[in-house]
């Protein structure tokens, strides 16, 4: 079971098949860590652009000596879409987001009919790294869904579920966080919550134990949810921590990073292929391990 | 400027005793927070809940409450409403919530200010001291108003914005948080920051200065930065006041000092005084600090009014 974001990247260089990572808008920072990626041996870099362009850069690093790919892509509007057709043609094992932006980036791969959604959405997990403990939380969603109702909550959860045994948890606890531990009509998160926790109750969600509503106090402490009442395997000992909205979530990710110096990595899941997207609150380290973290997928 | 809660716990203790009442001190941690918090001279405590409740907690905690007064009273409702028309009618200056679900103090308060027609938006503050930062931030509102409108946080800036005046901050920065990134369409909150921006510029908040970002990720790194190393981020960088969008937002966020290295002590503004509001999960630590916050803010609403 992975403990730590350094055993995601223990496991993925474990792999025996290197993945070709197609990139495109690739910039000098892009390079770095894709270089560093390809000495690991994770991948083989498939970089989509101006070939000029991208030789230039090639020789200028230490991809130089390692294998690699060029796509010679004139268009500099139409790299992503090339890369992103490497990938779906099965040229390319997974896409990196490199220097294109945000909003371009993310309406491509969800494109519903050439982007690379496999099921009904997508959703961002952020993987945490409990300082002083042998533990990875993750947290979802903290980049994708704005406002997710009991359905979208539903796929979240499976997903977030599915990386939880991929990382080796095999009966993942899930928080399933709203502002209060009870349910209240008028705060729609612990209906959602609530619903949720029946579901898994009735083993909708396989061998995951799913709480809530939990405040965040009881999520993360079991001795403040027995003050208030509340028994449970999950608070104090959660594997995942589903928010309520992005309006949550996101400031949830970033608080961990800015003021927990907590380290992260991402991982966009409910793709046909894996994902990896270019968010500025995950360092440049972290940004490795997401590469070694979407090879595992 | 009040820049640490060893200033709040200093000047609690130099400012009290101040009458205090407790809604429902039926769980050790509270009873033994109004036990010290007494001895630190900060609170008279008025004690309001299940008498045979009150009497064991005494006395498992060794403080001899017979001296205090005493109201006897079981129902939920019946003790928070108690405390609060306390708090209005000015018997005394401030309330804390005890083992009682939060509910119960924003329905009284909520029903209190408006038979006093004060038209006030009740809102709470939840402080966090950061250590090393040498000032207090806070994320509002994390316990009253679920989605706020527009209107709403005006109203709850507005009592975030005079509770930090009244602990002597002359310009409190704020970041108007907003889930909207560059991808996603747009949203209501960050509508709400660029009004609420323009509001501040012209004077509507008094002293203050919402700043140009709606994310950590923009006030620690900038527009267009990007982390590089866990070393470089520089918490000073945080605002003073930190307006949440919703009610789930501010909640999760405030609480998360059962994760972080921080602080929480949080307060009610009401228009007739402070009411503290510590989580019935809280232990008697962080309880006694918000108290001696409540102590604080009371004496100078006291100030003011002289």
């Amino acid at each position: 079971m992975a403990g730590a974001l350094a055993d995601i990247m223990e496991a993925a260089r474990k792999e025996t098949a290197k993945r070709r990572l197609a990139i495109s808008s690739v910039k000098r920072p892009e390079m770095e860590i894709i270089s560093r990626a390809a000495i690991e041996g994770l991948i083989v870099p498939v970089l989509v652009g101006d070939g000029k362009a991208m030789e230039a850069l090639v020789k200028k690093s230490a991809l130089q000596s390692l294998e690699h790919e060029i796509v010679d892509v004139k268009d500099s509007g139409g790299s992503l879409r090339a890369a992103v057709a490497l990938v779906r043609e099965g040229r390319a094992d997974m896409l990196m987001q490199g220097a294109d932006g945000q909003k371009m980036f993310m309406n491509t791969v969800l494109d519903a009919k050439t982007g690379l959604l496999k099921d009904k959405l997508a959703s961002y997990i952020s993987v945490f790294q409990l300082p002083k403990s042998d533990k990875l939380i993750l947290v979802t969603d903290t980049f994708v869904n704005n406002y997710p109702g009991v359905t979208e909550k539903q796929l979240i959860l499976v997903h977030a579920i599915k990386l939880a045994g991929l990382l080796g948890i095999e009966a993942p606890k899930a928080a399933v966080l709203a502002a209060i531990e009870q349910v209240n009509p008028n705060i729609p998160s612990t209906l959602d919550a609530a619903i949720l926790s029946k579901m898994a109750e009735r083993g909708q969600f396989g061998n995951a134990v799913v709480e809530g509503p939990l405040d965040i106090d009881c999520a993360l402490s079991h001795v403040a949810a027995a003050r208030k009442g509340l028994k449970s395997d999950v608070t104090g000992n959660a594997d995942i921590y589903l928010v309520p909205d992005i309006e949550s979530g996101y400031l949830l990710a970033q608080s961990l990073v800015f003021l927990g110096k907590m380290e992260m990595a991402g991982v966009l899941m409910g793709m046909t292929k894996p994902v990896i997207i270019n968010l500025p609150f995950v360092s440049r380290e972290n940004r490795l391990v997401e590469i070694a973290l979407a090879s595992l997928l | 400027m009040i820049r640490s809660l060893d200033d709040v716990s200093r000047i609690a203790g130099e400012k009290g005793p101040k009458k205090l009442a407790v809604l429902a001190p039926e769980d050790d941690e509270f009873m033994l927070a109004v036990k010290r918090s007494w001895e630190a001279g900060y609170i008279e405590p008025v004690l309001i809940g299940n008498a045979e409740k009150m009497d064991e907690l005494g006395q498992k905690v060794g403080f001899d409450i017979s001296r205090f007064e005493r109201i006897i009273e079981n129902d939920r409702q019946r003790i928070s409403d108690l405390g609060i028309g306390m708090l209005f009618s000015g018997k005394l200056s401030i309330v804390s919530k005890g083992q009682i679900p939060t509910a119960y103090v924003y329905r009284s308060i909520i029903r209190a200010e408006a038979k006093a027609a004060s038209g006030m938006t009740v809102s709470v503050v939840s402080f966090w001291e950061i250590p090393g930062l040498g000032y207090l931030t806070a994320f509002t509102d994390t316990g009253v108003s679920i989605m706020p409108d527009y209107r709403t946080k005006v109203d709850i800036l507005r009592n975030a914005v005079f509770l930090y005046h009244l602990l002597g901050y002359k310009k409190p920065r704020i970041v108007v948080i907003s889930g909207q990134r560059k991808f996603g369409g747009t949203f209501d909150s960050h509508r709400d920051y660029k009004l609420l921006r323009k509001a501040a510029d012209a004077g509507e908040f008094g002293e203050c200065e919402i700043v140009d970002a709606t994310s950590f990720t923009e006030i620690f790194l900038g527009p267009k930065g990007r982390l590089r190393d866990y070393r470089d981020i520089d918490l000073a960088k945080i605002p003073h006041i930190i307006l949440v969008p919703r009610l789930d937002t501010g909640n999760i966020m405030c609480k998360l000092d059962f994760f972080l290295d921080v602080t929480r002590c949080s307060i009610a503004v009401t228009s007739r005084g402070a009411v503290c509001i510590p989580s019935r999960a809280d232990f008697s630590d962080s309880i006694i600090t918000e108290l001696a916050m409540g102590v604080v803010v009371a004496d100078r609403l006291e100030e003011e009014v002289r």
